[in-house]
């Protein structure tokens, strides 16, 4: 941090080192006292400032931080004298960028270049200051003006990367680019070119404006030569050969690529596009583009005739083959794809049936059947024949099952794979209960037989046939599904922790489990399988979801609350450091990775998961508040009593929404956060598609936030609202019984009304109807807790209104009871149809978790501001005379109000309270003894037996020590204690809420007794 | 089969399976940030058929001098596409880059010391034990730094080991 001549902003550097050194080892309190001392004998210097406020900044004191860089930035602005030094400068743009203050920082930046107009140090801040502003015009400026100043092509693609921002992530039109071509092509034209990393930012303006043809000139031109790697090179060109329309010689260039990578899976389908003449490939390259692109490969064809794609593909043909004949080692799979590839052309062109498709993938097989990758290679060519060639394709592979390699590991691959195209096809679906059963003790014989091959693997590796027991998860669940014998949940879940126990590292098997926990009530034991798989960072976007959903509605607060604020936290620093990395590769000369830097970011800001946390988090936060209404408004205040939540749900639905979550890994029965099979019936649905769904997940986001979003605006109003009526108007000016309150909710309740799809009037008539037992509760639909949301705020506003006098009228208990019917009829209800958790997985339990810390706790708060507002204040004197009428009647009311909750929390309470003290050891009976029916050939518990069976004798010589041990410590009735307690932390949790509220409301009891 | 091209931030999104794996750290985003800021041609990634990530190599290049040098931060491969020599090809583009490009002295890496099966791969590939690093991994476990030496080490002077182990505070780079 020396300057040149050993003065740090004016000051000689071995005064500033010691201060520097104390910072660094985070003795703020020592360096704060030596810069003190330092200000004693240099008061002005704006370098000794910034370094005070720095170190203040990191003791947590921002606004002493904050006082005193405006001191620096005063007197750097104001005395003409004062050396102005981009050390200083940097300084304390540190200490404003902390203190979320870009904007000083950058005046800074600016008053000190237009002082020294031709430091380029300066105007390096400057550009730095604009980067974190993401003001690319200002960048733009800046950049030109060193690049003037000293010619550097550093500079000059600096400013081009700035205009090619503008076009994509701001709002600068496509034309500019041509601006930053003639910018490049004067530089060229005297200078040349030296990065390649130049060359590529050169490719892509000229790509953006489809200047194909002057790239391929520059390319194979002298310029070209920057580019060190080959293929690099190859791959450029025939993507703009491809581009320009030149479909021959660029499957040429494809084709040498290939000479050179023969594995190149990539190359050979822009090959064979090329040699199509089909540009699908290449036309998927939009910005907001799913992360997870569909795995089938678009291809156009219908535009040929028959005899161009007769010669085309025999032309394909023969080059495979010549790849194949010239593979050093024939373990390369691509060659042997590329011919499925070639077949699949065929029959999608109609030139052959798909028998021979079906050959082709049998050949595959039986070179390399026994890899864990065959399966997902060979996905997309499945997917284009009819599901009665799936079957003959799979009863072929059946078939060969005869004849595995003579390699046990090789034979074991091959036998899963069988298992795997069975599960990818769909055939689970056809196969009887019998069958399924049948083939789930296959595998687990199998797994068993093959333990021993992984005697000696060290337990860092995957050992061999550990998929089986994925498989054998998902046929018991499916038989569960069918069944509802709960059996066969039981066992899923034995057999992946059995899996554990034998390797604990298995991160598919612990997300099974925690789907299956989930499922069950144990949200507690999923949440720790799922913080076993160690998500973090930018896992968190992509991974989170699969606990995320299920924690919402759950009592488990504190855990849930940790989840939201690391995956905020993350995004957030994320959002807060993107702009330095992208500096940093600026200063790198990375000019591609700028564009990219500042495009992923973006990505992640319209993340619809991040979106949809932002506005969880601060419902949590009211959930957990809401027993207390100050602690509920000092919350409120911090989210400015809702309004930016109201503002986005305004914008939700023009905002471009992306969709980063990997759903890969997710299980068949839940192949989104929003489908759950389980929840359902069994239908034979023979297809399970995985890919994102992503059109019909954006509305359902969309949905969902601009509804949520409404909440902290509307709970703010509805206490409001409630806290002002009985101060009877004849007394009291407008200022208290805010009229506009009263507007605003209402046009908010319009809003809520019309996203469950009703007007105000219809939707009151529909839960006046429902209250009165006129209509069942089947016209809420899936959107119960909304319902009951607009009933509890509905009635709050009713409360100041007279617009719905038929209901009720002035501060009449009409619209009161319709919310304690509602609540009360539901909500018991529920809890009186339940059974118990451990019998029943999933069950209702979330849905009541939701009733009552929802719209219930909402109603809870409504009464808390009633009562408050009816006790007599110290402020005001205690009005004397008799209560009015109107008073009383709201007494009457609350009264009622708080006794209805008690009694439905009492139930609840109950409820929860039988289910955890119900013996122990009865819960783990219920469990494990319909696994240990020994002998039966029927029904749960025959996969269960062949584990058992391993583990009562295992042997020593052939499993090895560590594989022996670990079936030792195998325990079936410690994994049903667990799950018994892991559903008891959940009920406890719940329980504690609820007593919590009845403790409350009790209170309130006593307080309005009193009025 | 595989298309291997650089890393870029996006697949930061894709690569879930791979880094669930338990000896595949994921780091916070400045870290990868700066080695693609820094050292795009240094991060690679293998692409199978439907896109899928097979896996990565994370390094960079640096040092002064004779210790001008390659660094593997991180190599990883999908369960599902191991031992179809993909983590060695990665390696070897990594030392090709590095020896070819940006003419360095050899390459190194750090391993867990439990970590057998990248040692067994290391070794392989040519790496040798050059010094092990008493409690590297956050304060606890051994690491082991390997080498091998490129071209320009006409004499392999890079990889004569060390007869002593060192602490985590005498290593030049970290
Ligand atoms: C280590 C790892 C990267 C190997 O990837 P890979 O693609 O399977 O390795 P390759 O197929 O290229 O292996 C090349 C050679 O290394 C050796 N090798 C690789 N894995 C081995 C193992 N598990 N046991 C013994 N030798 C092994 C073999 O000699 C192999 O050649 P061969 O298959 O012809 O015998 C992979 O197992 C992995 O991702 N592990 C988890 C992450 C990790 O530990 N990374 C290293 C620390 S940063």
């Amino acid at each position: 941090m020396a300057s040149k001549f050993g003065l740090a902003g004016g000051i000689p550097e071995r005064r500033v080192r010691p201060i520097w050194d104390a910072i660094d080892s985070r003795q703020f309190k020592t360096a704060l006292k030596i810069t003190t001392t330092l200000l004693s004998k240099h008061p002005h210097s704006p370098y000794a400032l910034a370094l005070k406020a720095l170190i203040l900044e990191r003791m947590g004191k921002s606004d002493e931080a904050l006082s005193v860089c405006l001191n620096a930035k005063e007197l750097l602005c104001r005395d003409e004298s004062l050396l102005m030094d981009d050390l200083t400068l940097s300084t304390l743009q540190i200490v404003f960028q902390r203190l979320d203050h870009l904007d000083l920082a950058t005046s800074c930046y600016e008053h000190a270049c237009g002082k020294f107009p031709n430091n380029l140090e300066l105007m390096m801040g400057l550009f730095n200051c604009y980067v974190r502003e993401y003001s690319f015009v200002k960048q733009q400026q800046t950049a030109i003006k060193m690049y003037k100043l000293v010619g550097e092509e550093r500079f000059l693609l600096w400013a081009v990367c700035s205009i090619q921002l503008q076009v994509l992530c701001g709002n600068g039109g496509e034309k500019l680019l041509l601006l930053a071509e003639g910018l490049l092509k004067k530089h060229v034209a005297s200078h040349s070119l030296h990065e390649p990393e130049a060359l590529i930012v050169y490719f892509s303006i000229l790509e953006q404006q489809e200047k194909y043809s002057d790239a391929l000139e520059i390319l194979t031109g002298k310029l070209g030569s920057l580019l060190m790697i080959e293929v690099d090179k190859l791959r450029i060109q025939g993507k703009l050969l491809a581009r320009a329309g030149d479909y021959a010689t660029a499957a040429n260039v494809y084709q040498k690529i290939l000479e050179l990578c023969a594995d190149d899976w990539e190359a050979f389908l822009h090959y064979l596009g090329c040699l199509f003449e089909d540009d699908s490939c290449w036309s998927n390259e939009t910005i907001n583009a799913p992360i997870h692109p569909p795995k089938f490969v678009e291809c156009k064809l219908t535009h040929l005739t028959d005899e161009v794609f007769d010669s085309r593909i025999s032309n394909a043909s023969a080059f495979v083959q010549k790849l194949r004949a010239e593979a050093s080692n024939d373990s390369l799979r691509n060659p042997y794809l590329a011919h499925l590839e070639i077949e699949r052309r065929k029959f999608l062109f109609g030139k052959n049936n798909d028998d021979d498709l079906i050959e082709a993938l049998l050949q595959y097989y039986s070179r390399f059947g026994h890899l864990a990758c065959f399966t997902s290679d060979v996905e997309a060519f499945l997917q284009v024949v009819s599901p009665e060639k799936k079957m003959e394709f799979l009863d072929k592979l059946m078939k060969n099952s005869n004849s595995l390699s003579a390699v046990p590991t090789k034979a074991l691959g091959q036998s899963i794979t069988l298992l795997k195209t069975q599960e990818l096809i769909g055939n689970m679906f056809r196969l009887s209960v019998g069958e399924l059963e049948g083939s789930a003790v296959q595998m687990a014989e199998l797994y068993r037989k093959n333990l021993p091959l992984s005697k000696e693997l060290d337990p860092q590796e995957s050992m061999h046939g550990e998929e089986l027991l994925s498989i054998v998860c998902n046929v018991l669940v499916q038989l569960f599904w069918r069944t509802r014998n709960l059996g066969y949940f039981v066992e899923a879940i034995m057999v992946l922790e059995f899996g554990l126990t034998i390797r604990r590292y298995v991160w598919q098997y612990k997300i099974l489990l925690l789907h299956l926990y989930s499922h069950f009530g144990a949200l507690s034991l999923a949440y720790e399988r799922y913080k076993s798989l160690d998500v973090k960072n930018i896992l968190m976007e992509t991974v989170s979801h699969h606990m995320l959903p299920q924690m919402l509605a759950s009592p488990l607060w504190a855990d849930l609350s940790n989840l939201i604020k690391d995956y905020l936290k993350f995004m957030d620093d994320h959002f807060r450091e993107s702009a330095d990395l992208t500096f940093l590769a600026y200063r790198h000369r990375n000019y591609s990775k700028v564009i990219e830097f500042v495009q992923f970011k973006e990505r992640l800001q319209h993340s619809n998961q991040y979106l949809v946390a932002r506005v969880e988090s601060p419902i949590l936060q009211l959930k957990q508040s809401a027993d207390n209404i100050e602690e509920e408004e000092s919350i409120l205040e911090s989210l400015k009593c809702g309004i930016d939540f109201v503002e986005l749900s305004n914008e939700i639905g023009s905002k471009s929404l992306t969709f980063n979550e990997d759903f890969q890994s997710r299980p068949w029965w839940t192949p989104t956060k929003e489908k759950n099979y389980l929840l359902g019936p069994f239908e034979g649905i023979s297809y399970y598609p995985k890919e994102n769904l992503t059109k019909e997940r954006e509305a359902n986001v969309r949905g969902i936030v601009e509804r949520k979003s409404l909440l902290p605006r509307m709970i703010y109003l509805s206490i409001q609202s409630a806290s002002v009526l009985q101060k009877d108007s004849s007394e009291i000016n407008g200022s208290l019984a805010d009229p506009k309150i009263s507007s605003e909710l209402k046009t908010l309740l319009e809003r809520y009304a019309k996203m469950l799809g009703f007007s105000l009037n219809d939707a009151v008539d529909v839960v006046v109807g429902v209250s009165h037992g006129l209509k069942s509760y089947e016209a809420f639909g899936s959107d119960i807790i909304d319902w009951l949301n607009f009933a509890v705020f509905f009635n709050a506003w009713n409360l100041n209104s007279h617009e719905f006098g038929q209901h009720g009228g002035e501060c009449t208990p009409g619209s009161w009871h319709l919310v304690n019917s509602l609540l009360e009829s539901y909500i018991l209800g529920k809890v009186r149809s339940m059974e118990p958790l451990i019998q029943s997985p999933q069950g209702d339990l979330p849905i009541l978790v939701q009733l009552v810390t929802e719209p219930l706790a909402w109603h809870g708060l409504v009464i808390q501001s009633c009562v408050r507002s009816c006790l007599p204040s110290g402020k005001k004197k205690k009005k004397s005379g008799s209560m009015d009428q109107s008073l009383s009647l709201l007494t009457h009311a609350i009264r009622d109000a708080i006794q209805s909750l008690c009694g439905i929390l009492e139930e609840v309470a109950k409820w929860s309270q039988d289910q955890i003290n119900s013996p122990e050891d009865n819960k783990i009976d219920i469990l494990v003894s319909p696994l240990r029916r020994n002998g039966q050939d029927e029904g749960p518990g025959q996969v269960f037996h062949i584990f058992e069976t391993l583990v009562s004798s295992p042997n020593e010589t052939e499993l090895g020590n560590r594989i022996s041990q670990a079936l030792r410590d195998w325990s079936p009735v410690d994994v049903a204690r667990k799950i018994v307690s892991g559903q008891c932390t959940v009920l406890s949790e719940f329980w504690r809420i609820c007593e919590s509220k009845i403790k409350s409301l009790k209170t309130l009891k006593q307080q309005i007794a009193q009025v | 089969m595989t298309t291997i091209r650089r890393f870029c931030c996006n697949d930061l999104l894709r690569f879930a399976s791979v880094n669930l794996d338990h000896l595949t750290e994921t780091f916070n985003m400045s870290f990868y940030m700066t080695y693609l800021a820094r050292w795009p041609d240094y991060f690679h990634v293998a692409e199978g058929p439907g896109n899928r990530i097979m896996g990565y190599i994370m390094g960079k290049v640096e040092g002064q001098g004779e210790s001008w040098h390659g660094h593997v931060t991180a190599v990883t491969v999908a369960p599902e596409y191991r031992r179809q020599q993909l983590a060695k090809k990665l390696m070897n583009l990594l030392e090709e880059i590095s020896d070819k490009i940006d003419k360095a002295y050899f390459v190194d890496l750090f391993v867990r010391a439990s970590n057998t099966p990248a040692i067994k791969m290391y070794e392989k590939l040519g790496y040798v034990i050059y010094r092990r690093v008493l409690r590297y991994y956050s304060g606890e476990e051994d690491g082991l730094d390997m080498r091998k030496a490129l071209s320009r080490d006409v004499e392999k002077k890079s990889i004569i080991p060390l007869k002593r182990p060192v602490t985590p505070d005498e290593l030049e780079y970290d």
